[in-house]
């Protein structure tokens, strides 16, 4: 009997931990990442809103998720998920937009239900009873395992991944559909220093890149031979170390291509005076009105859904 | 229950009180204004530092959002390991190895903020994260990088005090090791005691547990040392490869 509560159990930490490791390697992979933090040009309806305004709808979709019943945060990620249809390659950006989701759902749920205490969890839930679903070995507690592993703690885990899930998939939107001049001229309008405004590009731009880096430099090495003849099973244990193999070297790279980029930025002028002059100046159009009459909308469902007692009954402590 | 949950909350028992924080937080901005009108601030970054900068951010988020996080799910929740912090911790050392000009280090923090806001969080921890993480984290290198005179991890420094050019090698590479372990030890302190002993009870209302704090900072300590020290090693030949 205790073989096998040991053997479930350890087969549940690690489902907590490895599936959703499992589904980004298999589907997502290092290419799937490249592409959902990466502009590409459209033609949708959000890519014609003025970066502001998505910064705006980002705030506002934080702000419900996180002030409202979970159920709410749930529903905006799946409505978030899908204006991802009305980008380019929508179908294939909202796979990968959904894998992530899903994986940083379970990775969360699993990251925050085994740890968290009766005392939190009588605070979420009132006047419920505990329900075990789960006991797990005593030695488990060495890693900060609660005893038992109740319904409540795997909702309230659940409860926190939504409020995740809304805030993720309504950031990657700003940076899918704007470009990096676009975001350049945002942080311009908002009165942020031309130095930070230029390091915060450079990062956006960034990002993607080192996505594709890496996914060059893993590559190669299995070229080069590495997991020859070995089981396919062990192929996700060697993407992930050939992944961390590949970190340096990208970093060097990286760095080592920085001086172009310095002397390009340099050679047309960057920072000769203080301001920068503007040839195409960010408007609102009548889609940023469209949004602005959503993020109204939300803001009105945040305080209807408190008056009607679906606000956040999850007092999130930060386990 | 406030706006995305931030409870305020300014006594609970045990919690630093806030007038020691804003202190802190207020000598700390006061020191870098001055430190930067001293230095020329912003203005004395050159182009391909900001470059670098960006870069670093980029890394970090990279790293401790995708990454990091994945990796560090397979090891046991405990307070010694934690992969995504150090992989942080490696990065801005490697940036402020490149740059070496104070504020580099808080400048590296306040674009990695930003990113993960962009990328990740939404701008939902604003404007505390990035005060918080840019005057603790990103001070510490800072004022290292002052104390060394812009030679962080010994690098660009020529000793010739007489002694052979291998046992000068030597000892600037001592000198670097030690500085990584310095600022690895600074790095372990603020989230234990900034995090749970304020910012936690003041955000989200949670409790104070000293014991439990003086706990972590000590766990925290040996991993972040060792940290501080393999990213001073690496930071050098990094440097050396990039062409400095």
């Amino acid at each position: 009997m205790s073989l096998i509560t040991t053997l479930i159990s350890w087969f549940l930490f690690f489902y907590g931990v490895g599936f959703p490791v499992l589904l980004i390697v298999s589907v997502v992979r290092l290419k799937g990442f490249m592409e959902i933090t990466r502009y590409e040009s459209g033609t949708g309806f959000m890519y014609r809103v003025n970066p502001v305004t998505k910064v705006l709808l980002g705030l506002a979709v934080m702000g419900v998720a996180s002030t409202t019943v979970w159920w709410i945060g749930a529903l905006l990620t799946l409505a978030i998920s899908l204006v991802y249809l009305t980008l380019r390659d929508g179908v294939r950006k909202l796979v990968y937009l959904s894998v992530v989701l899903v994986s940083s759902l379970i990775s969360s749920m699993w990251s925050v239900a085994p740890y968290v205490t009766p005392s939190i969890l009588e605070l979420a839930f009132p006047h419920q009873n505990l329900v075990t679903v789960w006991t797990w070995p005593s030695y488990f507690e060495v890693m900060g395992y609660q005893p038992n592993l109740t319904l409540q703690a795997l909702m309230y885990g659940l409860q926190i991944g939504f409020r995740v899930t809304a805030v993720l998939a309504s950031a990657l939107i700003l940076v899918l559909t704007t470009t990096t001049s676009d975001i350049f001229r945002m942080f311009t309008k908002l009165r942020a220093p031309l130095s930070l405004t230029f390091s915060l590009l450079v990062g956006v731009r960034t990002v993607p890149r080192i996505f594709e880096l890496l996914d060059s430099s893993v590559k190669m090495q299995f070229i080069r031979g590495l997991g020859r003849g070995k089981p396919r099973i062990v192929y996700p244990f060697l993407l992930l170390y050939s992944a961390i193999l590949a970190l340096v070297p990208t970093m060097v790279y990286l760095l080592r291509g920085a001086k172009t980029m310095a002397i390009s930025a340099d050679t047309r002028g960057f920072r000769a005076s203080p301001r920068r002059t503007e040839i195409v100046e960010l408007g609102f159009r009548k889609e940023d009105y469209v949004i602005f009459g959503v993020v109204v909308g939300l803001i009105l469902l945040a305080i209807v859904a408190n008056l009607l007692g679906f606000g956040r009954s999850v007092p999130y402590l930060g386990v | 229950m406030g706006f995305n949950g931030i409870e305020g909350a300014i006594n609970v028992p045990g919690e630093i009180p806030w007038e020691i924080v804003v202190l802190y937080f207020l000598g700390a901005l006061l020191f870098v204004v001055y430190y930067g009108r001293k230095t020329g601030g912003l203005r004395s970054f050159t182009t391909i530092d900001l470059v670098y900068i960006g870069i670093g951010g980029a890394f970090s988020v990279v790293w401790e959002f995708y990454i990091g996080s994945f990796l560090g799910r397979f090891l046991p929740s405990t307070p010694f390991v934690s992969v995504g912090f150090w992989g942080r911790l490696i990065i801005v050392f490697i940036i402020a190895a490149l740059v070496r000009k104070v504020g580099a280090g808080m400048f590296t923090l306040l674009v990695y903020n930003l990113l993960g806001d962009l990328f990740h969080y939404g701008f939902g921890g604003e404007p505390m994260y990035f005060i918080y993480e840019s005057l603790t984290y990103g001070l510490f290198v800072d004022i290292m990088i002052a104390v060394t005179g812009g030679h962080l991890f010994g690098i660009g420094k020529e000793l010739s005090n007489g002694a052979g050019e291998a046992t000068a090698t030597r000892t600037t590479t001592i000198l670097g090791v030690i500085q990584g372990a310095i600022l690895g030890l600074t790095w372990a302190i603020p989230d234990p005691v900034f995090y749970s002993a304020f910012f936690s009870p003041f955000l989200y209302g949670s409790y104070v547990n000293w014991a439990h704090i003086l706990f972590n900072l000590g766990a925290f300590m040996p991993g972040d040392i060792v940290m501080g020290i393999l990213a001073s090693i690496l930071a050098v030949r990094i440097a050396r490869a990039v062409g400095q």
